[in-house]
């Protein structure tokens, strides 16, 4: 009974013991703050404060918890601020650290409370940010960060509302200065009504103090309150009319105040106004000038401004009276023809070049063409060509010249031709049978003395040029460029005119494609060549491609752009380049026309001829003759250029011992496959057969197997009629070998394959043996016995 | 190549007397080489060889005489200072 009695006193005092004991306090408090029982956990968290770790931070989150239960805010703010003060009684360094996150949002709690009870004071508001800055702010950051973000936002408005008073009032530099500030605040609070508000306003006080200000940086404006965007594009229209910037003036009236209203209506109506006003000055202007040109007073330079600035006087002008523009631009051939006439009699033929090439169509004038004519023979006949300006100056030239109604319109201007009438029977610049319209001493008659030949003419201007051209460009280089290019461009001209039987203007392919019109000429070859199968109509047609690729003359470039791209290929030694061009949609080109695809033989060959005629040993061809074989559909001339230069390439290289005997038999079989009845090309196979057996049995090759394997090629339906007829080379080495085998003793029906002896013998050949038999097993299959 | 009608100083409708008279009025003067002289003589008693020298008359193009503008146009009065600039006061 004493030992039950003393054993539970013991359970006592043990259990009494435990529950004193830190650690089971906290667990007690734990389960406490687990049923949200905050202030009796609080009474037991105070026991152990100091002897638990985690103790002051449970006893502050109870507090914080406690603090957001309360509903009045003085309350809320007690428990809070209780919560701060623990941090007071912590002595250890390990408890502050955990305690600091649950301050931190007690913290935050005070925070949002005083942000609640700022109401629009700025002076609150930004006590209160400096609260967040300085305060304890761990593991709470992005809740402080946002709630400080709403600060500014406030502040935004707040200092937005406060501008707006002070603009009212016309306190304009003040209210600029506040809407600065909200506009910081506004960009760091993404308060974006207030940032684009913020700017329109501005601009509208800095208007309203006659500020210059230019509205293109800001691209804010077009976000801002659309009444705030009238008003400023209103003001602002107004300021730029005020200055005199009228065309600015349009831009914002038309671009930003396209609304009924009468306010804008007056300022359209000043605009006019001031176009009016504008043009009576600018008619003025005119009409002086036009008194200076009649007087002869006004110099080219006058003259060419005067000229220049119709085009603008005519869109101003047509606005306001369509008559006065439409007086105005009928003046403008009249100067444009005064202006000509004093640059070519004053020799400015670059000038007068420039000026005829502006005017629209020019080339269907025959004046302006003959006029280009003229200037271009000066500027050439002056020295002036250069690599800039050539191209230009030689196609004006041509084109003019080879334009027969050109001459005619020469022979309108003459009068001591009454004697004399004038044929275009042999006229080179047309193939069609007669114009239209022609002078009445014009015929299509023979050429006698009495009957000029209009083509003699312009033979005549034809050669006066090229004398000048050849003779007299001093720079070796230009002087090439410049004959190459009139030779391409004329030859160019004449297979057109050759081909096409329409009455068209014939110009060179320069000419025709910087003036826009080579399609229109292409168009005619083709038609050509629809009705008349005429490939060189489409021949004619290539140089003068610019753009357009949907025209046959367009096919047949890329047809024979494809043999060029193999040419440039084997000057290239590209092998690879000519098989990617050997697809079977290419070759479907090429076939299209016949007088492209009946050549490519005869040009590759060329090609790879003057390739050879280069180094003749040159092993890199091999690969691209083999691909030149494959692309063209006629290929026996390549066949045969492709296994001679391959045979005697071998023979020199094995002669000269450059090359083993099975590598000329590899590069041999490729010869013997494309000419298998060439006696050289067989002969010299035949042979590398029998040195790549010698090789074999005398341990000269490690290329048994690859050897054997082209010889079974051969042997397999590969062996030609010129074979036959050659192979006893092959038979007459074996009969020297058995003949050597006799001589010393051995039994030679050993290495006879057919001979039944040999499979009853009992005897067997060593390795030695072995490769002996099947060596001349071979020399007989691929001789002839 | 100069101009064989201003070699031999001769207009564009000079028959072949007048020609031959300027050429050796030509030669007299000696403004020009005899050979570019014979030369500007042949060219123009060849009549296609004249006509390559015609060409180099610039073309006359048809135009109208240039007239002075007539226009109904009058000047007018602007005045800016008259706009109602707060016309669309937006923060009445």
């Amino acid at each position: 009974m004493e030992i039950v009695i003393v054993v539970i006193i013991v359970a006592i005092v043990g259990y009494l013991i435990y529950q004193s004991l830190p650690n089971t306090k906290f667990e007690k408090a734990q389960n406490l703050f687990n049923v949200k029982d905050y202030v009796q956990a609080i009474t037991v968290l105070n026991e152990i404060f100091e002897k638990h770790v985690d103790a002051p931070a449970k006893l502050a989150e109870c507090k914080l918890n406690l603090g957001k239960q309360a509903s009045a805010k003085p309350e809320k703010v007690n428990y809070f601020n209780e919560v701060v003060e623990i941090r007071k009684r912590i002595s250890k360094s390990e408890s502050i650290t955990k305690f600091e996150s649950i301050e931190a949002k007690a913290l935050f709690e005070i925070a949002l409370i005083q942000y609640e009870e700022t109401k629009g004071d700025i002076d609150k508001l930004n006590q209160n940010i400096k609260f967040i800055d300085t305060v304890n702010k761990k593991g709470s950051e992005s809740d402080f960060s946002s709630l400080k973000k709403k600060h500014f936002y406030d502040l935004a408005d707040i200092h937005f509302k406060k501008a707006t008073d002070k603009e009212k009032s016309d306190k304009l530099s003040e209210a600029i200065q506040i809407y600065n500030t909200g506009k910081d605040y506004a960009e760091k609070s993404d308060n974006n009504t207030v940032k684009n508000n913020s700017v329109t306003r501005i601009a509208i006080c800095q208007l309203k103090r006659n500020d210059k200000i230019n509205l293109d940086d800001f691209s804010e404006i077009g976000y801002s309150d659309k009444s705030y965007q009238k008003e400023l594009y209103y003001r602002y229209a107004i300021q730029l009319l005020k200055n005199k910037e009228y065309t600015a003036a349009e831009k914002v009236i038309s671009s930003n105040l396209n609304f009924q209203s009468a306010d804008i209506d007056k300022l359209s109506e000043i605009l006019k106004a001031e176009k009016n006003n504008n043009a009576v000055t600018k008619i003025e202007e005119i009409n002086t000038l036009i008194e200076q040109l009649q007087k002869k007073s006004l110099s080219i330079e006058e003259l060419k401004a005067f000229y220049d600035s119709l085009d603008k006087t005519i869109n101003e002008v047509k606005i306001l009276d369509i008559q006065v523009s439409e007086k105005i631009s009928a003046l403008k051939p009249t100067l444009f023809n005064r202006l000509l006439t004093q640059y070519i009699s004053a020799e400015q033929f670059g000038n007068a070049i420039s000026i005829i090439q502006k005017y629209p169509k020019f080339w269907e004038s025959p004046e302006l063409l003959k006029n280009l004519g003229i200037c271009c023979y000066g500027y050439t006949s002056k020295g002036l060509l250069t690599e800039r300006n050539y191209q230009t100056v030689i196609s004006g030239w041509l084109t003019s010249v080879f334009s027969d109604k050109v001459i005619l319109k020469s022979l309108d201007d003459t009068t001591w031709d009454d004697n004399y009438t004038f044929t275009l029977v042999e006229a080179i610049g047309s193939n069609y049978s007669q114009h239209e319209e022609t002078p009445d001493n014009v015929n299509y008659d023979e050429i006698s003395e009495s009957n000029i030949s209009i083509g003699a003419t312009q033979k005549e201007l034809l050669q006066q040029f090229e004398t000048i051209i050849h003779k007299e460009i001093q720079d070796a280089n230009l002087s090439k460029l410049v004959n190459d290019f009139y030779d391409k461009e004329k030859e160019a001209l004449e297979n057109v005119i050759s081909v096409i039987e329409k009455d068209i203007l014939f110009a060179t392919p320069h000419f025709a494609k910087q003036n826009g019109f080579n399609n229109e000429i292409i168009e005619e070859l083709d038609n050509d060549y629809h009705n008349y199968s005429n490939e060189e109509a489409l021949e004619a047609g290539v140089p003068y491609i610019k753009n357009s690729n949907s025209t046959v003359v367009y096919q047949y470039f890329y047809a024979s752009d494809l043999i060029d791209k193999v040419k440039t290929a084997i000057n290239n030694e590209n092998s690879i380049a000519i098989k990617n061009l050997n697809t079977k949609e290419n070759k479907q080109w090429i076939e299209k026309f016949d007088s492209i695809s009946e050549l490519v033989e005869d040009k590759l060959f060329n090609s790879i001829s003057n390739k050879i005629s280069e180094d003749d040993e040159n092993e890199k061809l091999i690969p691209v003759m083999e691909e030149c074989i494959l692309f063209s559909s006629q290929n026996a001339k390549l066949k045969h250029q492709y296994s001679n230069y391959v045979a005697n390439y071998c023979i020199s290289k094995v002669n000269e011992n450059e090359m083993d005997n099975f590598k000329a038999l590899s590069l041999m079989k490729g010869a013997y496959l494309r000419s298998p009845n060439n006696p050289k090309i067989v002969k010299n196979f035949i042979t590398l057969i029998r040195f790549n057996l010698m090789d074999i049995l005398n341990d000269r090759t490690r290329k048994m197997n690859e050897i054997y394997t082209i010889l079974d090629w051969v042997k397999k339906n590969n062996m030609s009629q010129t074979y036959k007829q050659n192979s006893n080379e092959l038979s007459t080495a074996r009969r020297e070998i058995i003949q050597q085998l006799k001589k010393a003793g051995a039994d030679i029906s050993l290495f006879d394959e057919s001979s039944f002896s040999s499979l009853l013998s009992g005897h067997s050949l060593n390795s030695q043996g072995l490769k002996m038999k099947k060596v001349l097993t071979y020399l007989k299959e691929l001789g002839n016995e | 190549m100069t101009n064989p009608y201003t070699i031999l100083g001769v207009s564009q409708d000079a028959d072949k007397a007048e020609i031959m008279k300027a050429q050796m009025l030509a030669m007299k003067k000696k403004e020009f080489a005899l050979q570019e002289i014979a030369i500007a003589a042949k060219q123009l008693l060849d009549p296609a060889k004249r006509l390559a020298a015609d060409f180099m008359f610039p073309a006359k193009i048809k135009v109208k005489r240039i007239q002075p503008i007539q226009s109904t146009l009058a000047h007018q009065e602007i005045n800016v200072n008259a706009l109602n600039e707060n016309a669309f006061n937006s923060l009445k």
